[in-house]
């Protein structure tokens, strides 16, 4: 290249060696974001187009992948402009209650310990199902944390909310998605029908009485 | 400390996001509540069973290196405007040659970026005029207009095409990129009968903030008076087009109404 500078060069190097290991990892939440191959691309690309571009605002010793995936989570919401429509959904008046004790002890039990291979690959499936289904945010949400296993701090970056509104919009997601995952799994027989036997809490006097004869 | 709340939180108690001394009572009920222990083990396995079906997903082979393709862009219309910023003291010097001697012409349209007040319209009418004194090479010649178009593609932020004119005396010699105030802008060189004129396309609000008003052929143009002769802008479309040319006002104005600077 014709006039390209040493300190141009010595940039495009250190930002290729820093970027690169965390391409997988913007490919797979571009995908789970945009569920298709063709605009998950397109996304990735254009994150790292702007983040080399801004490369120099970025704060040396703080989290590169969190800030890729920042600017990533950006784009998304400026391509697409459904965010607001649906945090209101997730967080608003219209979001899905979910409870704790939403889930039998039996299909708990049941999804805990899968028996068998077959079995283990039909709730995966059933898995990948439910998160589908899920809202752009609450994917969002639950790929971060369980996936990429960042911390709530860097998830409050990346998606530009306070620590306490991951706390709960994760719990919400990830309820959201064990109920979805129940139903089906209900309904497929991978577990079985719920017997009414709702792990509620049990009564403080007799968790107390329990801690007591232990001590 | 209630199940009901070490079930709320399980997941932050999993993900040790919990303050050190909840995380402490949590353990503790715990280790006396077989129901919660059950939660727990459950928790922890859906999350497991979560993550190993939605990874491994990896990035197609070619989208590194259709990534890298791009930078090559930046990094050359990096190297340009570096080359471009080096030299202003040049472009001085030319100035009351240039006053004496051009015309300028700008027609073009605004678009709302914002622009620092420490560059007013008033440095960028002298860059202008000077950048056509200057007379700089081009670096894409006239022959193929998709040539200019794609030379332009990633270091204008708006697609560039050669202005055409009804006139058959103005003929376009051939282009380059250039910067006028701080923005990036294409410089398009013409001939009008032996005459060079200079055609500036850039984005800049306020451009016409000052400027006299007039209509000519139905368009409406603004110009400033420069030096003895007159800067005519035109707004349209989103994309500024600057002329420079040491031509009659009349001539520049029509010029100016009769370019189809969007087809």
């Amino acid at each position: 290249m014709p006039g390209k500078s040493k300190k141009v060069e010595a940039q495009r190097r250190l930002f290729e060696a820093e970027a690169r290991p965390h391409l997988d990892t913007l490919y797979s939440m571009a995908l789970r974001l945009t569920r298709s191959p063709v605009d998950a691309e397109d996304l990735v690309q254009d994150t790292l187009v702007r983040a080399y571009r801004f490369y120099d605002r970025f704060e040396a010793g703080t989290n590169f992948k969190a800030w890729l995936l920042r600017i990533q989570m950006n784009s998304f919401v400026n391509r697409y402009r459904r965010t607001s429509r649906e945090r209101q959904v997730f967080d608003g008046p219209m979001a899905t209650p979910v409870g704790e004790g939403v889930m039998s002890r039996a299909t708990m039990r049941g999804l805990t310990d899968p028996v068998g291979d077959a079995e283990r690959q039909l709730i995966a499936q059933e898995i990948r199902r439910a998160f589908d289904e899920l809202s752009d945010e609450a994917r969002a949400m639950v790929m971060l944390a369980d996936v990429e296993e960042l911390s709530y701090k860097e998830i409050a970056e990346v998606v530009g909310c306070p620590i306490g509104t991951v706390m709960s919009r994760l719990h919400r997601a990830r309820k959201q998605l064990q109920v979805s995952l129940q139903a089906h799994a209900v309904q497929l027989g991978i577990i079985e029908e719920d017997d009414g036997d709702v792990a509620d809490p049990i009564p403080l006097e007799a968790f107390r009485a329990r801690k007591e004869a232990k001590s | 400390m209630t199940c009901k709340l070490v079930r709320r939180h399980l997941g932050a108690f999993i993900d040790g996001e919990l303050d050190p001394a909840s995380q402490i009572e949590f353990e503790r009920h715990l280790e006396a509540c077989p129901v919660c222990q059950e939660h727990l083990a459950f928790e922890r396995s859906f999350r497991q069973q979560a993550r190993e079906a939605i990874i491994d997903v990896h990035a197609p082979e070619h989208l590194w290196s259709r990534t890298l393709h791009r930078f090559d862009e930046i990094d050359a219309t990096r190297a340009e405007r570096t080359l471009i910023e080096a030299r202003p003291m040049r472009w001085r010097q030319t100035w009351p040659i240039a006053a004496a001697a051009a015309a300028v012409l700008i027609i073009g349209s605004v678009m709302g970026l914002p622009e620092s007040t420490a560059y007013q319209g008033a440095g960028m009418l002298q860059d202008v005029v000077n950048l056509h004194s200057q007379a700089l090479p081009s670096d894409v010649r006239a022959e193929a207009p998709q040539d200019v178009v794609r030379y332009f593609q990633g270091k204008t932020p708006f697609p560039v095409k050669p202005a055409r004119f009804a006139e058959p005396g103005m003929k376009f010699v051939g282009a380059r990129y250039i910067k006028v105030g701080a923005h990036p802008a294409a410089a398009l060189y013409y001939n009008h009968q032996g005459r060079r004129v200079t055609l500036l396309v850039f984005q800049s609000p306020d451009m016409v903030r000052n400027a006299h008003r007039t209509h000519v052929g139905g368009r409406e143009l603004f110009y400033y008076n420069v030096g003895g002769n007159v800067v005519t802008i035109r707004q349209h479309g989103g994309v500024n087009y600057a002329f420079f040319g040491d031509l009659d006002r009349p001539v520049l104005f029509q010029l100016a109404a009769s370019a189809r600077v969007a087809y």
